[in-house]
């Protein structure tokens, strides 16, 4: 660790670690829910499960983000953060905020929350992934701007590299998106085509920036491939993103009440989303062969090439496949939806944090890598995690495969929930996946504490 | 060893396009051939599903296609060759040192640009009054979406015309440096073929 | 064949073709501003019971269980065409009525809504199975 500030990563890595804890167990309440239907009812409905499990996800992919923006941009910038105190601040007014939003979730009747916390105001709730109540969302927008005031401070009086730029341009794009989630119009139509400028320009657009960004900085770390090799390549990345991504949104409008021509534009640039990510794979296994330095963390390489591979086979096969509208007529709103949403998130978002936090969390602990003894238990988890969220989502396609065929096709289509019952077998090994996708992420946890010889810096 | 120099120079200036050069070099920076591979693979997307759309709707593609005003079509044609050909010959130029040609040039590119945009919008005008539009049917849905995924990538090669215009006039370009040039001027014929592809695609072929 | 491939003409491809796409993705939320009072039923909007309704669907978070229009989870039936598929009727006297209780069926809460409240999600799901969403879902079922 070349600057004492960037240690303010480390609060945002542990709570990150938590909250994708609480992602998993409440992840794996909803997947029994959906076989053993009343299971905690009426303690913890099935929606309070969910809206915990998709907030949890976020906020610890937002503390990722953001610890491993306060690690990386002192150490590219050669300067330290500009405000450590105001890092670690925030850091725990978003953790308590954070925390008291599930309280509310929990605690009391959804329809109570919105009352207690003053919704009518400025209604804002009630939305998929932006359950938070309004007063919670003000304060996600305070702590962002906080965030990032400290870092373009930063950026703005140290050395500006391509990994900075991309990264900052990301995550204010992250920030003015977000705003959208307070623009929620009575009409249906445009309520949707607007909140899709939160949840896709975030998770197919500026989110991809931060992907590349951190992605192209542990490589040249690991690798010590040069930095201008690495950078063009960046930006080549990215350009391939925004370019499918932005016109690709039209994938979410082919049938919400938005005009028909977005069938044919969606379709088209949607289709070609893939590529930024196979270019982010053939990218990040190239530049580890041209590699000029054996560094020590292999399991921080091994996780590298895994968002490589996870993010292009999550988020860009798993999305071809139902991207295209005359096959999205059929498969929207099913368990496809489903399959593809775990394996891109886990691929690209999930994958990449950890890959950071594997990177900087044993040089702020004051080494290069881990023992091999913890780097092996690592490397386990790795697989244990990867390899269950390819099975989660092999067995939501089949699922999702046949409820098409059952309930959306044929002359004598059969109801949702009669037709929930005929797939149930594969929620059942949804969740024995689950299960050892949770293994995985304990084994991942204990990696931390594994003793051994650990490797100098 | 100059004079050697500038003879060959003045003997190659009857060959626009032949350089001193050794091997085989792509003009302009690699990272525009990227891109322009990733625009034509767009435009051929599109290009094919207009195809495969017009295969199942022949008799309504048909007849709207009467429709277009081919002759708008026709004089955008050659206004966007002619502007190719200006910016070849500015590029050209400018590798031989030749500002001021170069300069000239590069305008006449853009106003062949500029002149593209005039008349599409013209032509624009000219449906919307009559009331057609991207949401009429699908014919018109392909030929706005199409035609106008082109003029916007008209509009942003006029944009990078007018910066290398203005940094042909700096004197940022010459036989020691056109690599920025190039790279644009790259950007500009692929909007031209993308053109000499849709022109007949869309308003002749039947 | 060799070319040099420089830093600053990515970053200057990436700069020109976000804008450029940007403003292109402008361009297309323009048209479809322009096109969306023929798909998107606002004249019911008129009706107050139907914003009413909206806000139910949102305080109670129906969407957490629901899909509407294909979006949201995919707990629960598609309510988008739910007024189509079951009538004004039996959604209220289904609301009422839950939780079922059926031992290992996926359970509804009960939201105690008054009559007017239902009335006003009623309003609001018969407002959403009208838009023109281009004949989505493909069949009654959702």
């Amino acid at each position: 660790m070349k600057y004492s500030s960037q240690a303010v990563a480390k609060p945002y890595f542990i709570a990150a670690l938590g909250l994708f804890v609480a992602q998993i167990l409440f992840g794996l309440i909803m997947g029994l829910q959906y076989v053993i239907g009343d299971f905690l009812f009426p303690h913890i409905p099935f929606n309070v499960a969910r809206m915990v499990h998709t907030n949890a996800l976020i906020v610890w992919l937002l503390m990722g983000f953001m610890g491993s923006a306060y690690y990386l941009v002192p150490e590219e910038a050669e300067t330290e953060l500009h405000s450590p105190k105001l890092a670690l601040a925030l850091f725990w007014i978003f953790l308590v905020a954070a925390a008291l939003t599930v309280i509310g979730y929990l605690a009391v009747p959804y329809a109570t929350l919105a009352k207690i916390t003053g919704n009518d105001l400025l209604p804002t709730m009630g939305r998929e992934f932006l359950e938070q109540p309004t007063i919670t969302k003000i304060g996600i927008v305070i702590v962002a701007l906080g965030f990032l005031y400290n870092l373009s401070m930063t950026f703005l009086k140290g050395k500006k590299t391509a990994i900075t730029t991309v990264l900052l341009l990301g995550l204010w794009g992250l920030a003015i998106f977000f705003l959208f989630s307070f623009y929620n119009p009575h009409n249906l139509v445009r309520d949707k085509f607007y909140w899709w400028w939160v949840v896709h320009l975030w998770v197919e657009g500026v989110w991809e920036l931060i992907l590349g960004a951190i992605l192209a900085f542990v490589l040249i770390k690991v690798t010590g491939v040069d930095r201008e090799v690495i950078e063009k390549w960046l930006y080549v990345i990215i350009t391939l993103a925004l370019v499918t991504g932005l016109v690709g949104t039209g994938h979410h409008y082919f049938w919400i009440g938005a005009p028909e021509f977005w069938q044919w534009w969606g379709s088209v640039f949607s289709a070609l989303e893939p590529v930024p990510f196979f270019a982010m794979t053939l990218f990040a296994f190239n530049m580890v062969n041209r590699r000029r330095r054996e560094h020590p963390n292999r399991a921080a390489t091994l996780w590298a090439l895994g968002t490589g591979v996870m993010a292009f086979l999550g988020a860009g096969v798993w999305g071809f496949m139902h991207t295209l509208a005359p096959v999205n007529y059929y498969t929207h709103g099913t368990q496809i939806t489903a399959a593809h949403g775990h394996m891109a998130f886990y691929g690209a978002y999930v994958m990449v944090v950890i890959t950071m936090i594997s990177y900087a969390m044993p040089l702020m602990r004051g080494r290069a890598a881990n023992s091999n003894k913890a780097q092996v238990v690592e490397m386990w988890s790795f697989w244990l995690m990867t390899v269950s969220m390819v099975f989660i989502t092999l067995f939501l396609t089949a699922a999702g495969i046949l409820q098409v065929w059952l309930q959306r096709m044929g002359d004598a289509p059969m109801g949702f929930m009669l037709a929930q019952d005929q797939i149930s077998l594969f929620y059942w090994m949804r969740e024995v996946a689950g299960v050892v996708f949770l293994i995985g992420l304990i084994t991942y946890l204990v990696s931390f504490f594994v003793r051994g010889e650990d490797k100098a810096a | 060893m100059a004079r050697a120099f500038q003879i060959k120079v003045s003997f190659n200036m009857q060959h626009i396009n032949e350089l001193p050069a050794v091997e085989p070099h792509l003009r302009g920076d690699l990272a525009i051939w990227i891109f322009i591979l990733a625009e034509l693979l767009a435009f051929g997307v599109f290009f094919v599903v207009y195809a495969f759309t017009r295969a199942r709707h022949v008799e309504l593609f048909n007849a709207a296609q009467l429709g277009l005003d081919r002759n708008a079509g026709a004089l955008n044609t050659v206004l966007l060759i002619t502007g190719s050909w200006c910016v070849a010959h500015a590029v050209a130029a400018a590798r031989q040192d030749r500002q001021a040609i170069a300069v000239r040039w590069m305008a006449g590119g853009l106003c062949g640009g500029l002149a593209f945009l005039v008349v599409k919008i013209a032509e624009y005008q000219a449906k919307f009054a009559a009331g057609l539009s991207m949401d009429s049917d699908t014919f018109h849905m392909f030929y706005f979406s199409l035609t106008f995924f082109h003029f916007m990538h008209v509009v942003l090669g006029v944009g990078i015309l007018i910066i290398l215009l203005f940094k042909l006039r700096a004197g940022a370009y010459g036989s020691h440096d056109a690599h920025g040039l190039e790279t644009g001027a790259a950007y500009w014929h692929m909007v031209d073929l993308a053109w000499i592809v849709l022109f007949p695609l869309v308003y002749v072929m039947h | 064949m060799s070319s040099t491939f420089t830093t600053s003409a990515a970053r200057n491809i990436f700069y020109g073709g976000a804008v450029f796409s940007f403003l292109l993705f402008l361009a297309l939320t323009f048209k479809t501003e322009q096109e969306l009072p023929n798909r998107d039923q606002r004249a019911q909007l008129e009706n107050p019971q139907v914003a009413a309704g909206k806000r139910l669907w949102e305080n109670n978070n129906c969407i957490g269980c629901h899909s509407l229009l294909g979006e949201g989870a995919y707990f629960a039936p598609e309510l988008g065409n739910v007024y189509k598929r079951r009538g004004p009727d039996f959604i209220k006297a289904w609301m009422q009525a839950q939780p079922t209780g059926a031992p290992g069926r996926r359970q509804m809460p009960q939201f105690n809504l008054s009559e007017k409240e239902l009335d006003d999600l009623v309003a609001f799901l018969k407002y959403a199975s009208e838009i023109n969403t281009a004949k989505w879902p493909p069949n009654i079922e959702g």
